[in-house]
């Protein structure tokens, strides 16, 4: 296990201006006890609908925004407790370890910086590699995610959306991370170049055994990348499985309605697809006992809208969150 | 071989430089297409030169009494001898002029260097460390912003004046005192800049590296909102350079030092009769501040990351 997720709880209290200190009004159930753990080497997919709490886990777990409550060990240490201590060395070496890739690649480069400075940026802070080497391994790294040497001394607004996207994944990998968050890198990008950049994902995966946790809302892409696969609603995971068994018999009914959205490239293929009413819930008032229960057919079944389903194991596993399920 | 040309590439580092375009030189692009913010440079640049050449473009030396002393007359109006007349006590009114140009720019690069310092700092940490810190500036700025400008600043020379007789460094509390007093409103402008700045992704992927507040504040922040520090920083210079004006018009200003707000007071005596002694003065200061206006424009619209070519 490199990263242990225990019961993460992201809340973010809802203000109204005051004369001098914010009032609270609310609060938004961004994430609301989710646990899962992603294994060396492995590509962790997380999908869910927009808002439905994903970066908000992504960004708890590399404390950008601290969680409210729950316990996250990355390589078997506490990360809460590192980032508390204010010990600038050992969050420093646990920042080296956890890399995030934005969904945006044209608002996560400084555009007052040449590549060569983005790159190079983390061997400032880090001190990890010697001056004298600074510039082999921007050369090096460079051509790892499949850049030319003449643009280190270009500027971020030089560059396509692909292109930009390596030069995030070339910084990222600077400081050899253990762990790389990807959250929708190839959302914003063409058709086209998000199979490239997948690639050069996997590729680097094979080469320096590097884990993801992989952040998406596209399945067709979960399901090329990813070895696992959690799905999450409204702040909750509903359904963790290996990405073939989730693909070939979902359990949870929501996640067999996302499935069978994802379009096929076959006229011919009559497919049957579950539509489901109503929208999502806000995430100031979830719903209480199951939280799909208001769009889900079973709820009346299963008296859903007191009963709170847990993650129970199926075998394989395969964990599912739903009372149909679990009886 | 392809190891080889790059071994041999990574050796001459200087060479390898290519055409990096940075987003100053576009800017700088721009503009230079911008006529009337040419125009500004043109005419900052003339009287920064006029005031470096003082000596030999004056053509009388500093405060001499050309034609009382000469002609025993005072306010003599133009003519081959006097370009632009003489004054209340016969002193050239354009080599007053040339000399006042130093000490014109002078209080409007110091009161800006000063208004500008105080409000990139407040501006920058108020913006970036929010909660406590940024309340408590922001309220002490609008204190600064509601107090009456003019009255405290004519309330402070006065002060100051007593204290420190004139002669001793008059022109420069008066740049002080100008600077100290005219931050506010570029602290609260660089302030939303620094806001809006802040919510970039490479700000994010700076704090997830484990950048530092400062590393991130100067080299990510800094850089990102010098185009709008830049842009209120020439203006601020021709607001610095309009009120020393006025407080010298109205007599509070140094009156050991030549500026043109000094030569409008003199003239404003007899404004019906010397009409030259105030025009030429006050065209001086308008032009001034017209070049510092249009080049202050002409920076905005080059430097505006919105902007494309």
């Amino acid at each position: 296990m490199i990263l242990e997720v225990k019961n993460l709880v992201k809340h973010y209290p809802l203000t109204s201006r005051g004369v001098f200190l914010k009032k609270e009004v609310g609060v938004v159930h961004a994430v609301d006890g989710v646990s899962f753990s992603v294994r060396k080497s492995e590509t962790f997919g997380l999908v869910g609908e927009s808002g439905c709490g994903k970066t908000s886990t992504a960004r708890a777990v590399l404390y950008l925004d601290p969680p409210t409550s729950g316990e996250i060990y990355f390589e078997g240490q506490e990360i809460g407790r590192i980032f508390k201590s204010k010990n600038q060395q050992e969050i420093l070496k646990l920042r080296r370890k956890m890399q995030y890739v934005f969904q945006n690649p044209y608002a996560s480069l400084d555009p007052r910086m040449t590549v060569a400075d983005i790159i190079m940026e983390p061997f400032v802070i880090h001190k990890h590699v010697p001056k004298e080497k600074w510039h082999a391994r921007l050369y090096e790294l460079l051509e790892l995610v499949g850049l030319e040497d003449y643009h280190a001394e270009r500027y971020p607004h030089e560059f396509s959306g692909g292109q930009r996207q390596r030069i995030c994944i070339a910084r990222a990998l600077a400081v050899e991370p253990r762990l790389l968050i990807a959250d929708e890198p190839v959302a914003s990008l063409d058709v086209s170049v998000r199979a490239q950049i997948l690639n050069l994902m996997q590729e680097l995966q094979q080469k320096f055994g590097i884990a993801y946790l992989y952040i998406s809302h596209d399945l067709s892409t979960v399901r090329h990348i990813c070895h696992r696969v959690a799905v999450m609603y409204l702040g909750k995971f509903v359904e963790i499985a290996e990405t073939s068994e989730l693909f070939s018999s979902p359990l949870h009914p929501y996640t067999q309605a996302l499935l069978s959205a994802i379009p096929v490239p076959d006229p011919e293929n009559k497919r049957s697809r579950i539509v489901l009413p109503g929208e999502v819930p806000s995430p100031i008032n979830p719903p209480k006992g199951c939280r799909f229960h208001p769009r889900c057919i079973y709820a009346k079944e299963y008296n859903c809208i007191e009963n709170v389903p847990e993650l129970v194991d199926v075998g394989n596993g395969h964990w599912v969150a739903c009372n149909k399920v679990s009886g | 071989m392809a190891d080889v040309m790059k071994e041999k590439l990574l050796e001459t580092p200087e060479k390898r430089r290519t055409d990096g375009v940075s987003q100053w030189s576009i800017a700088w692009r721009r503009f230079k297409k911008n006529k009337a913010a040419l125009a500004g440079l043109i005419i900052v640049g003339v009287i920064i030169f006029i005031a470096i050449f003082s000596p030999i473009i004056a053509r009388y030396p500093l405060n001499y009494l050309a034609s009382f002393n000469e002609e025993g007359k005072i306010r003599v109006p133009p003519s081959s001898k006097y370009w632009f007349g003489t004054d209340y006590i016969g002193r050239d009114v354009f080599s007053q002029i040339v000399y006042g140009a130093g000490n014109v720019l002078y209080v409007g690069f110091g009161a800006a260097a000063i208004a500008m310092s105080l409000a990139i700092v407040i501006g920058i940490t108020s913006g970036y460390l929010d909660g406590l810190v940024d309340n408590i500036l922001m309220r002490i700025t609008e204190i600064f912003l509601v107090i009456p400008f003019l009255l405290i600043l004519l309330v402070f020379l006065r002060v100051a004046m007593t204290i420190a007789p004139s002669g001793v460094g008059g022109l420069t509390t008066v740049t002080l005192i100008i600077g100290l007093f005219s931050w506010a409103p570029n602290a609260r402008i660089i302030r939303g800049e620094v806001l809006r700045v802040k919510q970039n992704e490479y700000i994010e992927a700076a704090v997830a590296l484990g950048a530092s507040k400062w590393r991130i504040m100067f080299r990510h922040v800094l850089p990102n909102v010098l185009h709008v520090i830049i842009v209120l920083t020439t203006l601020q210079i021709a607001t610095a350079i309009l009120v020393e004006a006025g407080v010298s018009f109205l007599g509070f200003g140094d009156p050991n030092s030549v500026t043109w707000g000094q030569q409008l007071q003199g003239a404003s005596e007899a404004v019906k009769e010397a009409w030259w002694e105030g025009i030429f003065p006050g065209m001086f200061i308008t032009l001034l501040v017209l070049g510092f206006n249009l080049l202050g424009n002409g920076l905005r619209d080059a430097l505006d990351p919105r902007l494309r070519e």
